[in-house]
């Protein structure tokens, strides 16, 4: 009697898939506080960075708990994935109390339009929460929705952009640190036909661009010449009008000036292709590539590599430029000067009894004490005070690594960043951190600020991000040489016809009332 | 699935079936003599009411403005809004352009080889080499498509990859072969190939191997070469599972695999590589275009089942068995 045995497993398969299903449909409640009652923990999404998430008995976190004064129960969504499952939990029943949001997705406005999150422009104006208090009003405007703060802001630094480059190989040429876009063309040809590794065979090229994955206005080494041309930074205010950066013609001449840069070869050839997460740095290094336009911390991370190589000469390898005048003008490309906010669901967070007691932890886990923990881990354990600086126990590198891949996700810094810097480990390393301040002091005076950043279109939230896909698709056939100047226009009038005036038109009103 | 192979062999009763129809009482004996049938055959009901019919009840959304803070009842009713949107949208053609050539592809050249290689396989005496060959042409169904674009990506990377230095020497000239617009589909038709054929001939093995052997001997007598048994008997034979997986196939033809197109495509190749999927996830998931995308997702859906019903009715006409 087969069949009499199988009976009772396939019953079972039954009852599991059913269970299965109560579990992924029933309401789990995020942070336990279903009806008006207090808090008893706080659920927080955040990504997280690090090769793994801290482990749910982790240090930081029972610290950061006692910090809060309630439990801190974390949701640690991978980053690459992060943008996906925010909106996968935003359409779901298990909504935590406190959401890491990156971008300003369509998912997230229309949710907070609908009233999905709490508006706290006045809570954070009231002072009641000193460590909220932003030290800069001008990003806090830029993290709203059309002057509407929804979240608290994590703060970044607000220059990052900066050419990298290979210091040698200047020397080997005898060329000077390039200060414009000319000299940057002269200095891609001379590291692609000159031999600036003297081995006698031609074997580099200029300037090293990855696969850029993300839309127009993302930062990359695309947006940043754009905006050294005087392109404006995303949006343009032209006279009190807003036009949006592509359309203006110095957009177009940086984009020739990028089709230059391509099709003479001074740029590695699978540009379209090759791979960012490793393909930046290795290029680099291994001697193919000289020029990086990305982030200024990526000429610590190429010094840490080169270092490896030879602890010797490392500090020959790499100069920090910054951002270089263009043909127009002196200009830079900031950042928005916060990556995400925490924002606050009123599906879990329901009374405005329990929103102060959020606020209260949020501003808590702001504090000095809880920067010191998010960011540089627990003190005594893995890292020692030297002065002003934190010095690392390189035998706890890994813990270290999940706090600052981790937990320094949580934190704000609105009110200004007061955790120790690491110490540098040698006087190149110091160097390095001190040329970087200077060019930060240096590049913000020049930096061109997105007008539009606070305002949200209508339209734009409905297909703006398809109707951007199609510039930065046309940007990019036309300095491959797939499309000429007439289809680059084509797509700009695209844009026009299916949405964009529409953006334009509404981004001015938004704009004129913001003023 | 034998079922459906045997179908020209329908007619000879399934041994249990009795030979009237069941009064009322004698139905009802039959659910309990094979009660343990059923309640095995749960598990698939169970599966298919909440997996498949039950997310039916969300596709309402596609025609509200749906915001999950609002919940399904309480979003605003637009009617066919984002229906007319999205056809009206220049993205619409290029999206159904990309989505039927890359399906045809599959269809008039993946599956054909698919009973090429089953036919070979079957012509092979040596029993040890015919094993051998299925086992190595089922692996790469076993491998993820991550595994197979980055396995592409190495053998073509530009300048450096073994096969397009090969395919540069030939043409003389560099090309990005992964950012070629024209390159994208043979390379997307070659994964498949690589990646689903030797997988593809299990079931016509499995056709071929019920075919009487007495046909085979009575023509070897009357002097039929192998290209005539091929063709006059063996093919004959295997016509019925040929239909039937053709129907199943078209009913997947909209469903151009995901996860092998967004991997492959690039900002150089979009034009020809976006297809219905990665549109809906790009619109749906990242952007959070719920309703939107749910609409394109529908309508995706709906042109699958006039193909299915389409073929089905073809299949008919031209005297084959249908599914249904």
């Amino acid at each position: 009697m087969r069949t009499r045995r199988l009976a009772p497993l396939a019953l079972l398969a039954v009852g599991s898939l059913a269970l299965a299903a109560c579990s992924s449909g029933g309401s789990g409640d995020g942070g336990g506080g279903g009806g008006g009652e207090a808090l008893d923990s706080l659920s927080i999404m955040a990504p997280y960075l690090s090769a793994t998430p801290p482990e749910a008995d982790d240090k930081v976190g029972t610290e950061l708990s006692k910090i809060a004064g309630l439990d801190l129960d974390m949701q640690w969504v991978p980053n690459a994935e992060y943008g996906d499952r925010t909106n996968v939990v935003l359409a779901g029943d298990d909504i935590p109390d406190v959401m890491v949001i990156q971008q300003k997705s369509q998912g997230f406005v229309q949710t907070a339009e609908a009233g999905g999150f709490w508006d706290l422009t006045d809570y954070l104006a009231s002072g009641d929460y000193p460590n909220l208090v932003t030290e800069n009003p001008d990003v806090q405007q830029a993290s709203s929705v059309n002057g509407k703060v929804f979240g608290v802001y994590r703060a970044r630094d607000v220059v990052r952009t900066s050419i990298t480059i290979r210091k040698d190989w200047l020397k080997n040429l005898g060329l000077d640190e390039p200060t414009n876009t000319d000299e940057l063309m002269k200095v891609a040809k001379a590291f692609t036909e000159d031999d600036p590794d003297g081995n006698g065979k031609d074997d580099t090229y200029g300037m090293i661009i990855p696969a850029w994955g993300a839309s127009i206005g993302t930062g990359s080494p695309y947006d940043a010449i754009e905006t050294w041309f005087g392109a404006g930074n995303v949006w343009k205010d032209e006279g009190g009008k807003l036009v949006p950066s592509f359309t203006t013609p110095e957009w177009k001449q940086a984009l020739d000036y990028e089709k230059e840069l391509i099709q003479s070869g001074y740029v590695n050839k699978d540009y379209a292709t090759m791979d960012g997460t490793t393909g930046w740095n290795e290029p680099f290094v291994n001697g193919k590539g000289g020029i990086i336009i990305d982030v200024q911390s990526r000429a610590s991370q190429l010094a840490e590599l080169f270092k490896e190589q030879d602890p010797k000469t490392y500090d020959q390898k790499v100069a920090l430029v910054g951002n270089i005048a263009g043909p127009n003008g002196d200009f830079a490309l900031p950042t928005p000067g916060y990556s995400g906010f925490l924002a606050i669901p009123k599906a879990s967070v329901q009374t405005e009894d329990q929103l102060k007691q959020v606020l209260t932890a949020l501003d808590k886990l702001s504090s000095k004490d809880a920067q010191i923990l998010e960011n540089n881990g627990i003190e005594g354990d893995n890292f020692t005070v030297d002065g002003d600086h934190a010095v690392f126990d390189k035998s706890k590198q890994d813990f270290t690594d999940v706090v600052s891949g981790s937990w320094a996700q949580i934190g704000t810094n609105v009110g200004g960043f007061e955790a120790y810097k690491p110490k540098p480990e040698t006087e190149y390393d110091a160097e390095l951190e001190k040329e970087r301040a200077d060019l930060q002091a240096k590049d913000l005076k020049k930096a061109v600020f997105n007008p539009g950043a606070a305002l949200v279109s209508k339209t734009y939230m409905s297909n703006g991000v398809q109707l951007d896909q199609v510039i930065a698709d046309a940007r990019i056939q036309y300095i491959s040489g797939q499309i000429d100047e007439s289809g680059l226009d084509a797509a700009i009038a695209q844009w026009k016809s299916s949405g964009g005036d529409a953006v334009t038109a509404e981004m001015n009103e938004l704009y004129g009332q913001l003023g | 699935m034998t079922a459906v192979v045997d179908v020209e062999q329908a007619g000879a009763p399934a041994p249990a079936a009795p030979p009237v129809a069941p009064r009322p009482r004698r139905r009802w004996a039959r659910v309990v003599r094979f009660r343990w049938l059923l309640v095995m055959l749960l598990p698939g009901i169970l599966y298919f009411l909440l997996f498949r019919i039950w997310p039916m009840w969300g596709a309402q959304i596609a025609f509200k403005n749906y915001v999950p803070f609002l919940g399904i009842q309480g979003s605003e009713w637009v009617g066919w809004e984002h229906f007319a949107e999205f056809f009206s949208n220049p993205d619409f053609p290029r999206l159904l352009g990309n989505t039927l050539i890359l399906a045809a592809l599959s269809l008039f050249v993946a599956f054909p080889l698919t009973i090429v290689l089953a036919l070979l396989l079957n012509e092979v005496r040596l029993s040890v080499l015919k094993r051998t060959v299925q086992t190595l042409v089922y692996i790469p169904h076993f491998l993820s498509w991550t595994v197979v674009v980055s396995l592409t990506a190495l053998l073509f990377a530009i300048g450096t990859g073994p096969l397009s230095s090969f395919l540069d020497g030939l043409t003389g000239t560099e090309t990005n072969y992964l950012a070629d617009p024209d390159w994208f589909r043979p390379l997307i038709l070659l994964q498949t190939i690589w990646k689903s054929t030797g997988w593809g001939t299990i079931i016509f093995l499995a056709a071929l191997a019920s075919v009487d052997q007495e046909q085979y001997e009575a023509a070897v007598i009357d002097g039929a070469g192998r290209w005539q048994r091929t063709w006059h008997i063996t093919l004959p034979a295997i016509r019925p599972t040929i239909i039937v997986m053709l129907i199943l196939q078209t009913g997947e033809i909209l469903n151009t695999g995901f996860e092998q197109i967004y991997l492959m495509s690039n900002a150089l190749n979009r034009t020809v590589a976006d297809v219905f999927d990665t549109y809906v996830y790009f619109t749906g998931i990242q952007q959070g275009a719920y309703s939107y995308s749910t609409a394109v997702g529908l309508s995706k859906a709906i042109v699958g089942l006039v193909l299915i019903f389409g073929t089905n009715w073809l299949a008919k006409r031209f005297n084959q068995q249908g599914i249904f």
